[in-house]
This record gives C-alpha cells, structure tokens and sequence, in this order.
C-alpha cells in the first residue's frame, strides 16, 4: 500500500515546512507569541516526520 | 471503503512485517543515542554494560540492552533536575506536562512530557481511537476526574485529533454524567471497565435510564483493567449500554501501545511506535510464537523527555495466532495482560491471573459486577477468599450459584477459594481502576 503514496515528495514538503517554521523563530527577535506557537507548529511536524518522513529510507 | 477511511496512517498500519522491522530497528537506534547522549541515568546504565549506540546493528544487538524498571525510576526521582532525576532528557524548562502513574504497585512514577511528546500521545491514541470508528461526527464523552493521573486525558487530546468532539466529564457525579450524556447525545465514552459496568447500574437503579435504549452510546473505548478483553465482561458492558466495546491497553511510562481495531480479533501492536518483546519469565528468552505466555518488554520510540527503553513492564500476555481481517499488519496480542509478573499476583506458589477470576465471576448472570480476591497467610500458607455480591432477587440460588462457582474457579485457576457472598450494592463501587485484589499477606 505504501507504493500508493508520494512518500517522498511528501518528506520533501515536511522538511519545508520544518524549515520554514525554524526560520521564522529565528527571525522573531524572542517573541514568545511567535516562538511558542512555532514551538506547537514544530511538535506537529514532528508527528508528520513519525507518520511519513520516517519511512523514506526503509521504502 | 477507501484505505483512509479504515486507517488511520494507510501506510505505517499496513507496512510488511520486514519493512516494520526495519523500521523498528532505526527508531531504536535513534532513541538509544538519544539517551545516551543526554541522560546520566541512561548513560551510566549502558557503559555499565558495556554498550553504546554504534554497538547496535541488528535486532540481537537490541536484546542486550539493559532494561529498565520502575524502581530505577522510583530510586532516581524527587533528585534534580527536581523532580524527576537525571533520567530526563531535556532542560526542565521544557517540560509542559506532569503526571504519575496511578501508583498500583507502589510509589508513583513520575512522568514528565514536552509539548512535543504530549503530542506524541495523542497521536498514538488516534490511532487506538480511528481503528475503533470514532469519526469527526462523533461526541465523545469522558467520565474520568482529570487530575495526575494520566489515564483519560490522552484519549481526550486523542479524540480531538480526530475530529470528535470532546465533553469532559470532569467533576460531574455518576448521575450527572449520565444525564449530560443523554441531554448531548453523546455516541461514544471512555472509561474503566469497572466504571462502564458501574454507570449502568447507577442509571437503572438510580435514574430510571436503560443506556442501551435511552442513551446514544454506541462505542466505548475501556482501559486500565483488563476487562474490555474478558469475553464475560465484555458482554455485560455491551449489552448493558447497547454498544460496542473496544480494549486498549497502555501505561504512563510507555504510552498507549495497544488497541483492538472494529474486527475485535485481539489487541493490535502499535509496530511503527513501539517495540514490544514477549520474553519467558523465568530464561529471557525471546518469545515469537503464539501461545507461550511471557512478560512484555517494551521501548517508546518517539517520547524524548523520559524515553522509554526496554522497559520492564512485567505484564504477562502472549502474541495471537491469528492474523486480523482488517488488513493491519501489526501483531496481535491474544486475550490482553492476563497478570503480572512479579509477587503481586503469586499465589500458594503458582501465577494467578486475576483475568481468570473476572472471566468467571462475569459469566455467571446471577452474580452482580463487583467481586473482590483478599489474599492472606494462614500459617505458612496462602488463604484466598473470593467476596462477591448476588444480584437482587438471587438469594435462594447461592446454592447452585456456588457449586457452579468452584468447579469454575477450579478449571480455570487451579486453586480453592472461600466464598463469601456479601448484600447487593456493598462491596466497594470504582470510578477509575478497581483494587480488587487485595494482599494482606505479610511481606517476607
């Protein structure tokens, strides 16, 4: 079944997001409305890397 | 039906047994070094035998990891980084979530989590929470006293994750939840066994309210007993409330690493989050085929801040030789945790599964759903009596009641009991895990 799913592409976009998300904590000169909701968005990524990216060398 | 609709994660939850292994064996050597690199606890635990993370290669490199247990967590908390000890793997300052272990076996285990790990949590309920059919439509009512322990509070987050939406039963009385429940038409609750059982005799006998035809409960998700995989038990619970029920089995050290799917073949294995090893009590060694009851050693792949690995849970189980028709490619366990191994549940020398007591107890109609097994010393031996309550209107059948009772007890324990029958209603009722086995025997 896993074949069905760009498992790859998908990692891909993970990673973007991932990116992303440090990035704008790194330019958020210490907000903490901006680094804690980061901190929340970057825990869910974590869930997305369990649920795809994981996955991506043992395909 | 589209695999998203049956899976939660399509992909993890039908991976090839080979793949998942494979999968495992990374998850493994990534929580190994983790550890390592960050807790003293950990640390000093592996050099001490000699291991660190490039030793693990392969699944018999795993098995030589050291395990840990309860009382290493108990030695090392109330030191700093206060409370938890040098176990933790993250600055304190991380730390968004406390809860204890419900303490059933001693002192409670604390157990710290990150945002990151509280997440965790709720992911591996909704994977326990889809494979049972809760769906965005549905409104979910949890009659549990949020507090330290960490039982229903990740099947809250869980639910929510899926799309539910979640009434919180919080302090409401027994009554009170039951006519919340009616008044929202919630469709599905979760709950101890003991407190499913226990609702619906409050809401005949207290309310007027038969669950199963004037509630909407139509899905129950039990846990912290073993009863939702005690086939007698479970058909008092679905009868009683017109439902389906559903096991889970997990625990505050570990996580929800268990569930059984809508095909209630056995409990699925959580394989893409968890390591779980089925080793003989007595030689260690690794058991994989079905049949042969051993303890489970269990790692958490994924929760950082207190990981996790190759603990020691001393729960007794064994794998199914059955494979699910719902397509999951995670193993299932047969019968859930039957016992424990350790001397909580030794008895005149043998193992008791206290699972076979309820399996008893609950077959026979005559009997009301509380019981209670005390334990004491007569002499140099154990003495077990076996307290249990009629229901009303069965006083003259104590008789045929108890014969059945001891060749029952007799086939499926292999031990003698003193029955005492006490007045309907009198025994002890639980909200959360009952304390139904009581040793009183002194401690050597």
């Amino acid at each position: 079944m896993a074949e069905e799913y760009n498992i790859k592409e998908m990692a891909e976009k993970i990673s973007s997001i991932k990116q992303e998300a440090n990035e704008l904590k790194a330019m958020s000169g210490g907000n903490q409305a901006v680094d804690r909701n980061v901190n929340r968005i970057l825990a869910s990524v974590k869930m997305l890397e369990i649920n795809i990216s994981d996955l991506v060398n043992v395909l | 039906m589209k695999d998203t609709e049956k899976y939660w994660n399509p992909i993890l939850e039908t991976l090839p047994q080979e793949k998942l292994r494979e999968l495992q064996l990374k998850k493994f050597q990534n929580i190994f070094k983790w550890a390592y690199e960050r807790s003293k606890f950990h640390h000093k635990l592996y050099s001490d035998a000699g291991i660190e993370p490039g030793d693990i290669r392969t699944f018999d490199d795993m098995r030589k990891v050291p395990r840990a247990e309860k009382s290493m967590m108990r030695a090392i908390q109330g030191k700093a980084p206060y409370p938890y000890g040098d176990i933790l793997c993250v600055p304190l300052e991380e730390v968004t979530a406390y809860h204890q272990t419900s303490g059933t076996t001693g002192q409670p285990v604390y157990q710290p989590d990150t945002w990151q790990d509280w997440e965790w949590c709720a992911e591996t309920w909704a994977y326990i929470l889809y494979a049972q059919g809760y769906r965005d439509y549905d409104k979910v009512f949890i009659p549990f006293g949020y507090h330290t322990a960490i039982a229903f509070w990740e099947g809250h987050y869980g639910a929510e994750k899926v799309g539910c939406e979640v009434i919180p039963g919080g302090v409401l009385n027994t009554e009170a939840r039951i006519l919340k429940m009616q008044e929202l038409r919630a469709t599905a609750m979760m709950a101890t066994p003991t407190y499913v059982l226990g609702m619906a005799d409050t809401a005949r006998r207290k309310l007027g309210i038969d669950p199963a035809r004037d509630l909407q409960i139509r899905k129950i998700t039990v846990a912290g007993e073993p009863g939702g995989s005690i086939p007698t038990t479970r058909k008092r619970m679905e009868e009683a409330w017109g439902a389906k029920v559903y096991d889970h089995v997990g625990a505050t050290e570990f996580g929800a690493w268990s569930y059984e799917c809508t095909y209630q073949s056995g409990l699925h294995v959580n394989e893409a989050l968890f390591l779980v090893e089925i080793e003989d009590v007595n030689t260690g060694e690794l058991i994989t085929e079905p049949g042969r009851r051993g303890k489970m050693i269990i790692t958490a792949f994924d929760r950082l801040a207190q990981p996790c690995i190759r603990f020691d849970s001393k729960d007794i189980m064994e794998w199914s030789p059955v494979e699910c028709e719902c397509g999951r490619t995670f193993r299932l366990i047969k019968g859930g945790v039957v016992g424990r191994a350790d001397d909580i549940t030794k008895v005149k020398g043998v193992l008791l599964a206290p699972t076979s007591i309820e399996e008893v107890v609950r077959s026979i109609p005559q009997l009301g759903d509380e019981y209670e097994v005390l334990v004491t010393k007569k002499g140099d031996l154990d003495d077990i009596t076996l307290r249990l309550e009629l229901t009303p209107g069965q006083e003259d059948n104590v008789d045929a009641v108890k014969s059945k009772l001891v060749d029952q007890l007799r086939i499926k324990t292999g031990l003698g009991y003193n029955l005492e029958f006490h007045k309907y209603g009198t025994l002890p009722r639980y909200e959360l895990k009952a304390k139904r086995f009581k040793d009183q025997r002194p401690k050597e």
